[in-house]
């Protein structure tokens, strides 16, 4: 098969990041919204479940992802917003950066099976 | 949401921290303002911000279609309302004032501006905050479109 379960996985982490992003940007967002509370998308448990299933390639091609609201929060402020905007920049600083590394597999991937076809 | 949808989300981000920007330099601006259109001194406005439930574009309904991918779609943020701190500002003795009152006290409005100078920092970081958020989006963005090349 020219798609092999790694391929399919990186495909989803890439949309997986690229989902949690928007996630991470909601929340700074609203970082001055009382009564906010911050969202996740909790992907590599969604991956990691799906590639340890006996059937993963089908399990990874329809597994999605749900962005929820974090119920393990630290500090809240008066006015009941929970961001803490430091920390969504770290995260999504790392998430930008696994989504990058994610793609740069893939590319590389891509590339070893096009010159094994004979494509340049 | 769209494809861009973080930047969205941030540019929303953006529009509310300038109004933010705009009320704490109107209110700054009018820090002596002791007569406005109805007569009475000026009063300090507030911005009180509100987030918007994402409408889930295309992206929320694939994944709902291939099963699971409940839970919330991440929206922007957005001005609820505009209000006006309806304290009363401090009386200050100046007989000579057009607006002083029968025993020559001017009742000035009640914008500190010590306050409004640190709401003006917040709203200027939480603006940075954004742009940087807008700026990783874009370049992963940018970069998933290398896999095409």
């Amino acid at each position: 098969m020219l798609i092999d379960t790694t391929q399919l996985a990186l495909e989803r982490s890439i949309s997986g990041a690229t989902q949690r992003q928007e996630a991470l940007a909601a929340n700074i967002a609203n970082a001055s919204t009382p009564g906010y509370k911050r969202v996740d998308v909790d992907f590599h448990g969604a991956l990691a479940a799906a590639l340890g299933s006996s059937d993963a390639k089908t399990k990874l091609a329809t597994t999605s992802f749900a962005t929820q609201a974090d119920a393990g929060v630290g500090n809240t402020q008066a006015d009941g917003n929970s961001i803490d905007v430091e920390n969504e920049s770290a995260k999504m600083a790392a998430n930008a950066l696994e989504q990058q590394a994610a793609v740069s597999v893939a590319k590389t991937r891509n590339a070893i099976l096009r010159s094994a076809m004979g494509v340049n | 949401m769209s494809m861009f949808g973080g930047m969205e989300i941030s540019a929303s981000a953006l529009t509310a921290q300038r109004l933010r920007m705009n009320v704490t330099a109107e209110n700054l601006a009018n820090a002596e303002t002791t007569k406005t259109a109805d007569g009475t001194p000026y009063r300090r406005k507030e911005v009180t911000l509100e987030s918007v439930p994402g409408k889930g574009g295309f992206g929320a309904q694939l994944s709902k279609a291939m099963g699971g991918g409940s839970g919330v779609a991440p929206g922007g943020v957005q001005a609820r309302a505009i209000t006006e701190d309806s304290t009363d500002g401090k009386l200050v003795y100046d007989p000579s004032h057009p607006d002083a009152n029968a025993q020559g006290y001017v009742r000035m409005p009640n914008v500190d501006t010590v306050t409004e100078m640190v709401d003006l920092i917040d709203a200027q970081r939480a603006y940075e905050a954004n742009v940087t958020a807008m700026s990783a989006s874009k370049q992963m963005f940018a970069k998933t479109l290398e896999i095409l090349r």
